[in-house]
Protein backbone atom coordinates (compact mmCIF):
# COMPACT_ATOMS: atom_id res chain seq x y z
CA UNK A 1 0.00 0.00 0.00
CA UNK A 2 2.79 2.53 -0.68
CA UNK A 3 2.67 5.26 -2.72
CA UNK A 4 0.76 8.42 -3.27
CA UNK A 5 2.29 11.50 -2.15
CA UNK A 6 4.56 11.35 0.91
CA UNK A 7 4.36 13.87 4.33
CA UNK A 8 7.70 13.45 5.30
CA UNK A 9 11.20 13.49 3.55
CA UNK A 10 14.01 11.13 4.84
CA UNK A 11 15.82 14.42 5.65
CA UNK A 12 13.32 15.29 7.65
CA UNK A 13 11.69 12.78 10.20
CA UNK A 14 8.90 14.60 12.41
CA UNK A 15 7.28 13.41 15.34
CA UNK A 16 4.30 12.51 13.22
CA UNK A 17 6.62 10.02 11.78
CA UNK A 18 8.04 8.49 14.81
CA UNK A 19 4.31 8.28 16.49
CA UNK A 20 3.39 6.60 13.34
CA UNK A 21 5.82 3.63 13.38
CA UNK A 22 5.52 3.67 16.95
CA UNK A 23 1.54 3.41 16.75
CA UNK A 24 1.95 0.58 14.02
CA UNK A 25 4.26 -1.02 15.74
CA UNK A 26 2.48 -1.05 19.14
CA UNK A 27 -0.71 -2.15 17.29
CA UNK A 28 1.39 -4.99 15.46
CA UNK A 29 3.48 -6.18 18.96
CA UNK A 30 -0.25 -6.89 20.56
CA UNK A 31 -2.43 -8.53 18.05
CA UNK A 32 0.85 -10.97 17.59
CA UNK A 33 1.16 -11.68 21.44
CA UNK A 34 -2.62 -11.86 21.70
CA UNK A 35 -2.82 -14.25 19.10
CA UNK A 36 0.36 -16.18 20.77
CA UNK A 37 -1.28 -16.03 24.22
CA UNK A 38 -4.94 -17.37 23.23
CA UNK A 39 -2.79 -20.95 22.61
CA UNK A 40 -2.53 -21.02 26.43
CA UNK A 41 -5.20 -18.95 28.07
CA UNK A 42 -9.28 -18.71 28.35
CA UNK A 43 -10.86 -16.43 26.22
CA UNK A 44 -8.15 -13.85 24.87
CA UNK A 45 -9.24 -10.85 23.49
CA UNK A 46 -7.78 -10.75 19.97
CA UNK A 47 -6.77 -14.06 20.21
CA UNK A 48 -9.37 -14.43 17.24
CA UNK A 49 -9.79 -18.70 17.81
CA UNK A 50 -13.43 -18.83 15.96
CA UNK A 51 -15.01 -22.02 17.09
CA UNK A 52 -12.02 -23.70 18.54
CA UNK A 53 -13.99 -26.73 19.88
CA UNK A 54 -17.21 -28.83 20.10
CA UNK A 55 -17.01 -29.57 23.83
CA UNK A 56 -20.09 -30.42 25.48
CA UNK A 57 -20.89 -29.84 29.42
CA UNK A 58 -23.56 -30.31 32.03
CA UNK A 59 -23.30 -29.72 35.96
CA UNK A 60 -25.44 -30.56 38.81
CA UNK A 61 -25.07 -27.32 40.95
CA UNK A 62 -25.82 -27.15 44.96
CA UNK A 63 -25.80 -25.09 47.66
CA UNK A 64 -23.90 -26.91 50.76
CA UNK A 65 -25.91 -25.15 53.83
CA UNK A 66 -24.18 -24.34 57.40
CA UNK A 67 -25.80 -27.78 58.56
CA UNK A 68 -24.13 -30.08 55.60
CA UNK A 69 -27.24 -30.58 53.74
CA UNK A 70 -26.60 -30.35 49.60
CA UNK A 71 -29.25 -28.57 47.99
CA UNK A 72 -29.76 -28.27 44.49
CA UNK A 73 -29.81 -24.47 43.11
CA UNK A 74 -33.62 -24.74 41.60
CA UNK A 75 -34.76 -25.45 44.45
CA UNK A 76 -36.13 -22.26 46.48
CA UNK A 77 -33.42 -20.41 47.84
CA UNK A 78 -33.10 -17.64 50.70
CA UNK A 79 -33.65 -14.44 49.74
CA UNK A 80 -35.42 -15.39 46.71
CA UNK A 81 -32.13 -15.82 44.12
CA UNK A 82 -32.08 -17.63 40.89
CA UNK A 83 -29.22 -18.69 39.33
CA UNK A 84 -30.15 -18.30 35.86
CA UNK A 85 -31.03 -14.93 36.89
CA UNK A 86 -27.72 -13.72 37.83
CA UNK A 87 -25.93 -15.60 35.57
CA UNK A 88 -26.58 -15.37 31.90
CA UNK A 89 -24.02 -15.73 29.56
CA UNK A 90 -22.34 -18.81 27.95
CA UNK A 91 -24.48 -20.99 28.34
CA UNK A 92 -24.41 -20.87 32.21
CA UNK A 93 -28.11 -19.81 32.84
CA UNK A 94 -29.20 -23.14 32.21
CA UNK A 95 -25.95 -25.84 33.53
CA UNK A 96 -28.33 -28.60 33.90
CA UNK A 97 -28.99 -30.16 30.63
CA UNK A 98 -26.18 -31.12 28.23
CA UNK A 99 -24.96 -28.20 25.62
CA UNK A 100 -21.93 -27.10 23.94
CA UNK A 101 -18.95 -24.97 25.77
CA UNK A 102 -18.70 -21.98 23.11
CA UNK A 103 -15.27 -20.91 23.48
CA UNK A 104 -14.33 -24.49 24.53
CA UNK A 105 -14.83 -26.73 28.16
CA UNK A 106 -11.74 -24.36 29.73
CA UNK A 107 -13.65 -21.35 29.06
CA UNK A 108 -16.84 -22.56 30.49
CA UNK A 109 -15.12 -23.75 33.35
CA UNK A 110 -13.57 -20.89 34.03
CA UNK A 111 -16.63 -18.64 33.80
CA UNK A 112 -18.49 -21.67 35.81
CA UNK A 113 -15.82 -21.38 38.91
CA UNK A 114 -16.10 -17.44 38.37
CA UNK A 115 -20.21 -17.86 38.83
CA UNK A 116 -19.79 -20.39 41.82
CA UNK A 117 -17.83 -17.42 43.36
CA UNK A 118 -19.61 -14.57 42.60
CA UNK A 119 -23.17 -15.72 43.48
CA UNK A 120 -21.60 -16.99 46.77
CA UNK A 121 -20.87 -13.54 47.43
CA UNK A 122 -23.89 -10.75 45.88
CA UNK A 123 -26.70 -12.85 48.32
CA UNK A 124 -26.70 -10.99 51.41
CA UNK A 125 -29.81 -12.57 52.52
CA UNK A 126 -28.55 -16.05 52.41
CA UNK A 127 -27.40 -17.01 56.04
CA UNK A 128 -28.01 -20.74 55.55
CA UNK A 129 -25.38 -21.36 52.48
CA UNK A 130 -22.35 -21.76 53.25
CA UNK A 131 -20.74 -22.69 49.60
CA UNK A 132 -21.81 -23.36 46.18
CA UNK A 133 -20.44 -26.61 44.73
CA UNK A 134 -20.74 -28.04 40.79
CA UNK A 135 -20.37 -31.52 39.43
CA UNK A 136 -19.61 -30.68 35.79
CA UNK A 137 -19.61 -33.48 33.02
CA UNK A 138 -18.28 -32.68 30.34
CA UNK A 139 -16.82 -34.02 26.66
CA UNK A 140 -13.70 -33.09 24.87
CA UNK A 141 -14.64 -33.21 21.30
CA UNK A 142 -17.08 -36.34 21.69
CA UNK A 143 -14.27 -37.54 24.28
CA UNK A 144 -15.34 -38.89 27.52
CA UNK A 145 -16.92 -38.27 29.90
CA UNK A 146 -14.58 -36.38 32.16
CA UNK A 147 -15.52 -34.37 35.62
CA UNK A 148 -14.43 -31.96 37.68
CA UNK A 149 -15.76 -30.33 40.67
CA UNK A 150 -16.11 -26.84 41.38
CA UNK A 151 -16.42 -25.28 44.83
CA UNK A 152 -16.83 -21.19 45.66
CA UNK A 153 -15.06 -20.42 48.60
CA UNK A 154 -16.82 -19.86 52.10
CA UNK A 155 -19.06 -17.53 52.88
CA UNK A 156 -18.56 -15.40 55.61
CA UNK A 157 -21.93 -14.58 55.69
CA UNK A 158 -23.02 -17.99 56.90
CA UNK A 159 -20.19 -18.64 58.75
CA UNK A 160 -21.44 -15.75 61.37
CA UNK B 1 18.75 -11.28 0.35
CA UNK B 2 19.77 -8.68 2.68
CA UNK B 3 19.21 -5.98 0.00
CA UNK B 4 15.66 -7.57 -0.81
CA UNK B 5 14.75 -7.48 2.96
CA UNK B 6 15.90 -3.75 3.44
CA UNK B 7 13.98 -3.03 -0.03
CA UNK B 8 11.10 -4.73 1.75
CA UNK B 9 11.00 -2.27 5.01
CA UNK B 10 11.86 0.57 2.72
CA UNK B 11 8.30 -0.29 0.87
CA UNK B 12 6.53 -0.57 4.06
CA UNK B 13 8.32 2.52 5.17
CA UNK B 14 6.76 4.55 2.71
CA UNK B 15 3.50 2.92 2.71
CA UNK B 16 3.40 4.20 6.11
CA UNK B 17 3.06 7.82 5.01
CA UNK B 18 0.90 7.17 2.04
CA UNK B 19 -1.95 9.07 1.11
CA UNK B 20 -4.78 7.94 -0.73
CA UNK B 21 -8.32 8.22 -1.38
CA UNK B 22 -10.54 6.08 1.20
CA UNK B 23 -14.29 6.76 0.23
CA UNK B 24 -14.77 3.59 0.01
CA UNK B 25 -14.13 3.04 3.62
CA UNK B 26 -17.22 5.47 4.05
CA UNK B 27 -19.17 2.34 2.87
CA UNK B 28 -18.54 0.69 5.87
CA UNK B 29 -19.32 4.04 8.14
CA UNK B 30 -22.61 3.87 7.22
CA UNK B 31 -22.80 0.05 7.90
CA UNK B 32 -21.07 0.32 11.12
CA UNK B 33 -24.06 2.07 12.88
CA UNK B 34 -26.91 -0.37 12.79
CA UNK B 35 -23.54 -3.33 13.67
CA UNK B 36 -23.10 -1.33 16.81
CA UNK B 37 -27.36 -0.81 17.22
CA UNK B 38 -27.52 -4.34 16.80
CA UNK B 39 -24.74 -5.51 19.16
CA UNK B 40 -25.55 -3.23 21.72
CA UNK B 41 -29.74 -4.25 21.66
CA UNK B 42 -29.05 -7.32 24.44
CA UNK B 43 -27.45 -4.80 26.52
CA UNK B 44 -30.15 -1.71 25.97
CA UNK B 45 -33.01 -5.29 27.03
CA UNK B 46 -31.67 -5.16 29.78
CA UNK B 47 -30.94 -1.89 30.56
CA UNK B 48 -34.91 -1.44 29.53
CA UNK B 49 -35.95 -3.52 32.53
CA UNK B 50 -33.39 -1.68 34.73
CA UNK B 51 -30.69 -4.44 34.67
CA UNK B 52 -27.16 -3.43 34.56
CA UNK B 53 -24.08 -5.81 34.21
CA UNK B 54 -23.13 -5.33 37.91
CA UNK B 55 -26.46 -6.57 38.68
CA UNK B 56 -24.91 -10.32 36.82
CA UNK B 57 -22.05 -12.40 37.39
CA UNK B 58 -19.56 -10.27 35.89
CA UNK B 59 -15.70 -10.32 36.13
CA UNK B 60 -13.14 -7.46 35.63
CA UNK B 61 -10.33 -8.31 33.47
CA UNK B 62 -8.56 -5.95 35.63
CA UNK B 63 -9.62 -4.82 39.02
CA UNK B 64 -8.63 -0.93 38.52
CA UNK B 65 -10.87 -0.96 35.53
CA UNK B 66 -13.55 2.13 36.03
CA UNK B 67 -16.75 0.44 36.66
CA UNK B 68 -19.18 2.88 37.29
CA UNK B 69 -23.06 2.94 38.99
CA UNK B 70 -26.27 1.46 36.70
CA UNK B 71 -27.51 5.08 36.34
CA UNK B 72 -24.59 6.06 34.22
CA UNK B 73 -24.10 2.72 32.81
CA UNK B 74 -27.53 2.93 30.98
CA UNK B 75 -26.87 6.87 29.65
CA UNK B 76 -22.99 5.35 28.45
CA UNK B 77 -24.94 2.56 26.12
CA UNK B 78 -27.90 5.34 25.21
CA UNK B 79 -24.91 7.91 24.28
CA UNK B 80 -23.40 4.64 22.22
CA UNK B 81 -26.66 4.20 20.36
CA UNK B 82 -26.59 7.98 19.41
CA UNK B 83 -23.39 8.06 18.52
CA UNK B 84 -23.76 5.13 16.42
CA UNK B 85 -26.65 6.63 14.73
CA UNK B 86 -24.36 9.79 14.00
CA UNK B 87 -21.53 7.94 12.75
CA UNK B 88 -24.08 6.19 10.01
CA UNK B 89 -25.45 9.68 8.88
CA UNK B 90 -22.01 11.47 9.28
CA UNK B 91 -22.50 13.57 11.30
CA UNK B 92 -19.69 15.26 13.40
CA UNK B 93 -18.47 12.34 12.05
CA UNK B 94 -14.85 12.02 13.84
CA UNK B 95 -16.61 12.98 17.56
CA UNK B 96 -19.13 9.91 16.39
CA UNK B 97 -16.55 7.66 15.53
CA UNK B 98 -15.10 7.99 18.73
CA UNK B 99 -17.37 7.60 20.86
CA UNK B 100 -18.59 4.76 19.21
CA UNK B 101 -15.55 3.07 19.37
CA UNK B 102 -15.24 4.12 23.17
CA UNK B 103 -18.54 2.93 24.19
CA UNK B 104 -18.58 -0.54 22.58
CA UNK B 105 -15.03 -0.54 23.79
CA UNK B 106 -15.83 0.37 27.43
CA UNK B 107 -18.96 -2.13 27.86
CA UNK B 108 -16.52 -4.99 26.21
CA UNK B 109 -13.91 -4.63 28.78
CA UNK B 110 -16.13 -4.31 31.61
CA UNK B 111 -16.24 -7.90 32.06
CA UNK B 112 -14.75 -11.50 30.74
CA UNK B 113 -18.76 -12.36 30.63
CA UNK B 114 -19.11 -10.02 27.51
CA UNK B 115 -16.15 -11.32 25.09
CA UNK B 116 -16.91 -12.99 22.55
CA UNK B 117 -14.44 -12.41 19.23
CA UNK B 118 -17.04 -11.01 16.73
CA UNK B 119 -17.52 -8.22 19.00
CA UNK B 120 -14.04 -7.65 19.35
CA UNK B 121 -13.86 -7.51 15.52
CA UNK B 122 -16.53 -4.99 15.44
CA UNK B 123 -14.27 -3.03 17.91
CA UNK B 124 -11.64 -3.27 15.78
CA UNK B 125 -13.13 -1.53 12.86
CA UNK B 126 -14.62 1.06 14.96
CA UNK B 127 -11.04 2.05 16.21
CA UNK B 128 -9.86 1.73 12.64
CA UNK B 129 -12.67 4.21 11.62
CA UNK B 130 -12.16 6.94 14.43
CA UNK B 131 -8.65 6.96 12.81
CA UNK B 132 -10.07 8.03 9.24
CA UNK B 133 -11.77 10.99 8.35
CA UNK B 134 -14.41 8.93 6.92
CA UNK B 135 -17.06 12.00 6.83
CA UNK B 136 -15.79 13.76 3.61
CA UNK B 137 -17.64 12.30 0.72
CA UNK B 138 -21.31 10.65 1.43
CA UNK B 139 -22.41 12.28 4.90
CA UNK B 140 -24.40 14.54 6.58
CA UNK B 141 -21.11 16.59 7.21
CA UNK B 142 -20.36 16.99 3.64
CA UNK B 143 -23.92 18.31 2.82
CA UNK B 144 -23.44 20.94 5.22
CA UNK B 145 -20.44 22.17 3.80
CA UNK B 146 -21.58 22.07 0.17
CA UNK B 147 -24.58 24.20 1.75
CA UNK B 148 -22.72 26.48 3.28
CA UNK B 149 -21.01 27.12 -0.31
CA UNK B 150 -17.87 25.72 1.21
CA UNK B 151 -15.58 23.49 -1.25
CA UNK B 152 -16.01 19.48 -0.64
CA UNK B 153 -13.10 17.96 1.78
CA UNK B 154 -10.78 15.88 0.22
CA UNK B 155 -11.07 12.14 0.47
CA UNK B 156 -7.57 11.75 0.52
CA UNK B 157 -5.62 11.24 3.89
CA UNK B 158 -2.75 9.22 5.18
CA UNK B 159 -2.94 5.55 4.70
CA UNK B 160 -1.77 4.35 8.16
CA UNK B 161 -4.54 3.53 9.90
CA UNK B 162 -6.10 1.94 6.78
CA UNK B 163 -3.02 -0.14 6.81
CA UNK B 164 -3.62 -1.14 10.43
CA UNK B 165 -7.11 -2.20 9.49
CA UNK B 166 -6.03 -4.62 6.83
CA UNK B 167 -3.44 -6.11 9.05
CA UNK B 168 -6.24 -6.50 11.71
CA UNK B 169 -8.68 -8.29 9.60
CA UNK B 170 -6.07 -10.63 7.49
CA UNK B 171 -4.86 -11.33 11.46
CA UNK B 172 -8.35 -12.75 11.63
CA UNK B 173 -8.75 -15.10 9.21
CA UNK B 174 -4.98 -16.09 9.38
CA UNK B 175 -5.27 -16.56 13.41
CA UNK B 176 -8.61 -18.33 13.06
CA UNK B 177 -7.44 -20.57 9.79
CA UNK B 178 -4.11 -21.54 11.79
CA UNK B 179 -5.34 -22.42 14.75
CA UNK B 180 -7.80 -24.98 13.14
CA UNK B 181 -4.89 -26.06 11.51
CA UNK B 182 -2.92 -27.15 14.26
CA UNK B 183 -5.80 -28.80 15.82
CA UNK B 184 -5.91 -32.40 14.60
CA UNK B 185 -9.98 -32.52 16.35
CA UNK B 186 -10.32 -29.77 13.67
CA UNK B 187 -8.49 -30.83 10.82
CA UNK B 188 -9.83 -34.37 10.92
CA UNK B 189 -13.35 -33.37 10.72
CA UNK B 190 -14.33 -34.17 14.47
CA UNK B 191 -15.12 -30.68 15.20
CA UNK B 192 -17.33 -29.40 12.47
CA UNK B 193 -19.09 -33.16 12.44
CA UNK B 194 -19.95 -32.90 16.17
CA UNK B 195 -21.30 -29.27 15.87
CA UNK B 196 -24.05 -31.07 13.33
CA UNK B 197 -24.47 -33.62 15.79
CA UNK B 198 -25.22 -31.29 18.35
CA UNK B 199 -27.56 -28.74 16.84
CA UNK B 200 -29.29 -32.31 14.03
CA UNK B 201 -32.60 -32.09 15.83
CA UNK B 202 -32.91 -28.45 15.29
CA UNK B 203 -31.43 -28.73 11.56
CA UNK B 204 -34.28 -31.28 11.05
CA UNK B 205 -36.90 -29.15 12.51
CA UNK B 206 -35.60 -26.95 9.53
CA UNK B 207 -37.15 -29.09 6.52
CA UNK B 208 -33.53 -30.20 6.04
CA UNK B 209 -34.24 -33.97 4.99
CA UNK B 210 -32.71 -36.86 6.75
CA UNK B 211 -30.88 -38.59 3.63
CA UNK B 212 -29.07 -34.70 3.57
CA UNK B 213 -28.12 -34.39 7.68
CA UNK B 214 -26.66 -38.50 7.62
CA UNK B 215 -24.41 -37.15 5.10
CA UNK B 216 -23.69 -34.20 6.69
CA UNK B 217 -23.09 -36.44 9.69
CA UNK B 218 -21.00 -38.56 8.43
CA UNK B 219 -16.96 -38.53 9.41
CA UNK B 220 -15.83 -39.11 5.58
CA UNK B 221 -17.50 -36.14 4.85
CA UNK B 222 -16.15 -33.86 7.50
CA UNK B 223 -12.78 -35.16 6.81
CA UNK B 224 -13.06 -33.13 3.74
CA UNK B 225 -15.45 -30.32 4.47
CA UNK B 226 -12.96 -29.20 7.49
CA UNK B 227 -10.19 -29.09 5.41
CA UNK B 228 -12.01 -27.07 3.07
CA UNK B 229 -13.20 -25.03 5.34
CA UNK B 230 -9.54 -24.33 7.07
CA UNK B 231 -7.80 -24.01 3.96
CA UNK B 232 -10.80 -21.43 2.23
CA UNK B 233 -9.94 -19.43 5.93
CA UNK B 234 -6.38 -19.28 5.08
CA UNK B 235 -6.47 -18.79 1.27
CA UNK B 236 -8.86 -15.60 2.16
CA UNK B 237 -6.01 -14.12 5.18
CA UNK B 238 -3.26 -14.56 2.37
CA UNK B 239 -4.73 -13.71 -0.59
CA UNK B 240 -6.35 -10.01 1.09
CA UNK B 241 -2.66 -9.32 1.68
CA UNK B 242 -1.07 -10.49 -1.55
CA UNK B 243 -2.58 -7.47 -3.94
CA UNK B 244 -2.76 -10.26 -7.09
CA UNK B 245 -4.77 -12.23 -5.40
CA UNK B 246 -6.58 -9.70 -3.19
CA UNK B 247 -9.97 -9.50 -6.07
CA UNK B 248 -10.15 -13.43 -5.52
CA UNK B 249 -9.83 -13.29 -1.99
CA UNK B 250 -12.92 -10.53 -1.26
CA UNK B 251 -14.48 -13.15 -3.85
CA UNK B 252 -14.36 -15.57 -1.73
CA UNK B 253 -14.95 -14.08 1.25
CA UNK B 254 -18.37 -13.32 0.59
CA UNK B 255 -19.84 -16.80 0.13
CA UNK B 256 -17.86 -17.63 3.65
CA UNK B 257 -19.54 -15.26 5.55
CA UNK B 258 -22.74 -15.77 4.12
CA UNK B 259 -22.03 -19.60 4.52
CA UNK B 260 -20.89 -18.70 8.41
CA UNK B 261 -24.22 -16.67 9.06
CA UNK B 262 -26.56 -19.55 7.92
CA UNK B 263 -24.56 -22.44 9.77
CA UNK B 264 -23.94 -20.54 13.39
CA UNK B 265 -24.88 -17.99 15.49
CA UNK B 266 -22.29 -15.31 15.54
CA UNK B 267 -24.25 -11.96 15.98
CA UNK B 268 -22.93 -9.46 14.01
CA UNK B 269 -19.66 -10.85 12.61
CA UNK B 270 -20.64 -12.13 9.34
CA UNK B 271 -21.93 -8.58 8.42
CA UNK B 272 -19.16 -6.69 9.80
CA UNK B 273 -16.84 -8.78 7.63
CA UNK B 274 -18.71 -8.31 4.63
CA UNK B 275 -19.05 -4.71 5.05
CA UNK B 276 -15.17 -4.49 6.09
CA UNK B 277 -14.04 -6.35 2.86
CA UNK B 278 -14.47 -2.37 1.60
CA UNK B 279 -10.91 -1.43 2.91
CA UNK B 280 -9.84 -3.81 0.51
CA UNK B 281 -10.51 -1.47 -1.97
CA UNK B 282 -7.55 0.43 -3.99
CA UNK B 283 -7.40 3.37 -2.27
CA UNK B 284 -7.76 5.70 -5.50
CA UNK B 285 -10.72 6.99 -6.61
CA UNK B 286 -11.45 7.82 -10.61
CA UNK B 287 -8.52 6.36 -11.86
CA UNK B 288 -10.00 4.11 -14.75
CA UNK B 289 -11.95 6.19 -16.98
CA UNK B 290 -15.04 5.06 -19.11
CA UNK B 291 -15.96 6.12 -21.79
CA UNK B 292 -19.25 6.15 -23.10
CA UNK B 293 -20.15 7.26 -26.75
CA UNK B 294 -23.94 8.00 -28.20
CA UNK B 295 -27.46 8.42 -26.53
CA UNK B 296 -28.73 5.08 -27.10
CA UNK B 297 -30.86 3.18 -24.15
CA UNK B 298 -27.77 0.88 -23.45
CA UNK B 299 -25.30 3.59 -23.51
CA UNK B 300 -27.97 5.60 -21.42
CA UNK B 301 -28.13 2.68 -19.04
CA UNK B 302 -24.34 2.01 -18.73
CA UNK B 303 -23.95 5.42 -18.07
CA UNK B 304 -26.53 5.60 -15.24
CA UNK B 305 -25.07 2.58 -13.54
CA UNK B 306 -21.47 3.96 -12.76
CA UNK B 307 -23.12 6.90 -12.16
CA UNK B 308 -24.93 5.10 -9.41
CA UNK B 309 -23.34 2.39 -8.38
CA UNK B 310 -19.80 3.48 -8.44
CA UNK B 311 -19.94 3.30 -4.83
CA UNK B 312 -16.22 2.78 -4.31
CA UNK B 313 -15.51 5.63 -6.53
CA UNK B 314 -13.91 3.54 -8.99
CA UNK B 315 -14.05 5.22 -12.62
CA UNK B 316 -14.02 8.37 -13.85
CA UNK B 317 -17.07 9.27 -16.53
CA UNK B 318 -16.38 10.96 -20.04
CA UNK B 319 -18.95 11.40 -22.73
CA UNK B 320 -16.96 12.17 -26.01
CA UNK B 321 -19.07 13.27 -29.09
CA UNK B 322 -17.92 11.59 -32.00
CA UNK B 323 -17.38 7.83 -33.60
CA UNK B 324 -16.03 4.89 -31.52
CA UNK B 325 -17.12 2.03 -29.24
CA UNK B 326 -20.83 2.85 -27.76
CA UNK B 327 -18.19 1.98 -23.93
CA UNK B 328 -15.19 1.70 -23.73
CA UNK B 329 -13.31 1.35 -20.46
CA UNK B 330 -9.56 3.11 -19.74
CA UNK B 331 -7.67 0.52 -17.05
CA UNK B 332 -5.15 2.23 -14.42
CA UNK B 333 -2.68 0.78 -16.18
CA UNK B 334 -4.01 2.18 -19.25
CA UNK B 335 -5.01 -1.24 -21.19
CA UNK B 336 -8.05 -0.19 -23.25
CA UNK B 337 -11.11 -2.31 -23.46
CA UNK B 338 -13.92 -1.74 -25.86
CA UNK B 339 -17.67 -3.21 -26.36
CA UNK B 340 -18.94 -6.42 -24.52
CA UNK B 341 -15.45 -6.80 -22.52
CA UNK B 342 -15.54 -3.16 -21.27
CA UNK B 343 -19.14 -3.82 -19.41
CA UNK B 344 -17.58 -6.91 -18.02
CA UNK B 345 -14.86 -5.30 -16.32
CA UNK B 346 -16.75 -2.24 -15.09
CA UNK B 347 -19.36 -4.87 -13.46
CA UNK B 348 -16.63 -6.68 -11.73
CA UNK B 349 -15.49 -3.69 -9.92
CA UNK B 350 -19.14 -2.13 -9.10
CA UNK B 351 -19.84 -3.39 -5.55
CA UNK B 352 -23.09 -4.87 -6.72
CA UNK B 353 -22.45 -6.18 -9.04
CA UNK B 354 -18.78 -7.40 -8.02
CA UNK B 355 -19.78 -11.22 -7.13
CA UNK B 356 -21.42 -12.28 -10.47
CA UNK B 357 -19.08 -10.48 -12.74
CA UNK B 358 -15.90 -11.17 -11.16
CA UNK B 359 -15.55 -14.67 -12.41
CA UNK B 360 -16.83 -13.44 -16.16
CA UNK B 361 -13.18 -12.38 -16.53
CA UNK B 362 -11.93 -15.42 -16.36
CA UNK B 363 -10.95 -17.27 -19.44
CA UNK B 364 -14.40 -19.87 -20.08
CA UNK B 365 -16.87 -17.14 -18.95
CA UNK B 366 -15.26 -14.47 -20.62
CA UNK B 367 -15.52 -15.72 -23.90
CA UNK B 368 -18.91 -16.64 -23.19
CA UNK B 369 -20.14 -13.15 -22.16
CA UNK B 370 -18.17 -11.44 -25.00
CA UNK B 371 -19.99 -13.50 -27.66
CA UNK B 372 -23.28 -13.49 -25.91
CA UNK B 373 -23.35 -9.94 -25.08
CA UNK B 374 -21.53 -8.08 -28.41
CA UNK B 375 -24.92 -7.23 -29.93
CA UNK B 376 -25.92 -5.13 -27.20
CA UNK B 377 -22.40 -3.43 -25.93
CA UNK B 378 -20.39 -4.23 -29.23
CA UNK B 379 -17.83 -6.61 -29.75
CA UNK B 380 -15.37 -7.00 -26.98
CA UNK B 381 -11.89 -5.92 -27.89
CA UNK B 382 -9.31 -4.61 -25.61
CA UNK B 383 -5.37 -3.07 -26.74
CA UNK B 384 -2.87 -2.19 -24.49
CA UNK B 385 -2.04 1.58 -25.15
CA UNK B 386 1.52 3.31 -25.16
CA UNK B 387 0.91 3.74 -21.18
CA UNK B 388 0.62 0.09 -20.83
CA UNK B 389 4.07 -0.59 -21.17
CA UNK B 390 5.03 1.43 -17.85
CA UNK B 391 5.14 -0.69 -14.31
CA UNK B 392 2.19 -1.38 -12.26
CA UNK B 393 0.97 1.24 -10.21
CA UNK B 394 2.35 0.81 -6.98
CA UNK B 395 0.95 -1.96 -4.98
CA UNK B 396 -2.29 -0.30 -2.61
Amino acid sequence: MDGGPTRSSGAHRSTRWWARRFVIASVVAVQITAVVAAYGTTHTPLGWQMFPASDEWEAEIVRVTVDGERRDIRDPWPGGVQWSTVVRNHGLADPFRRHPATYGIETTLDFLEGALEWVAHHTPDDSETIRLEAVVTYWENGRGPHRAVLVSSDREEAAR
Amino acid sequence: MIAAAARRVAALSTSIDGEGDIRAVELLRMAAGPLVILHLAPFLALALDGVAYSDRFTEPYLSVYPAVGPALYFAILWVGVAAAAFLSLGFATRVAAATTAAVVGYNLLLSRTHFSNNRFFLLVLLVGLALLPVGRRWSIDAARRRRRGLPAADSRTGLWPLLLMRFEVATVYLASGTSKLIDADWWGGTVTRLRVVQWQDAVADGGVPGWLLDIAKSPEFHSWFAKAAVLTELAIGLGLVLRRTRLGAVWLAVPFHVSIELAASVQVFSYAALAALVIWVTPEAGDRTVVIRGSTPVARLVSRSVRRLDWTGRFALTTPAGKGPLVSLVDRNGVETHGAAAVRRIASRLPLTFWVAAPLNLPPARALWDRVTARVFGPASGRPTADAAAPEPPAR
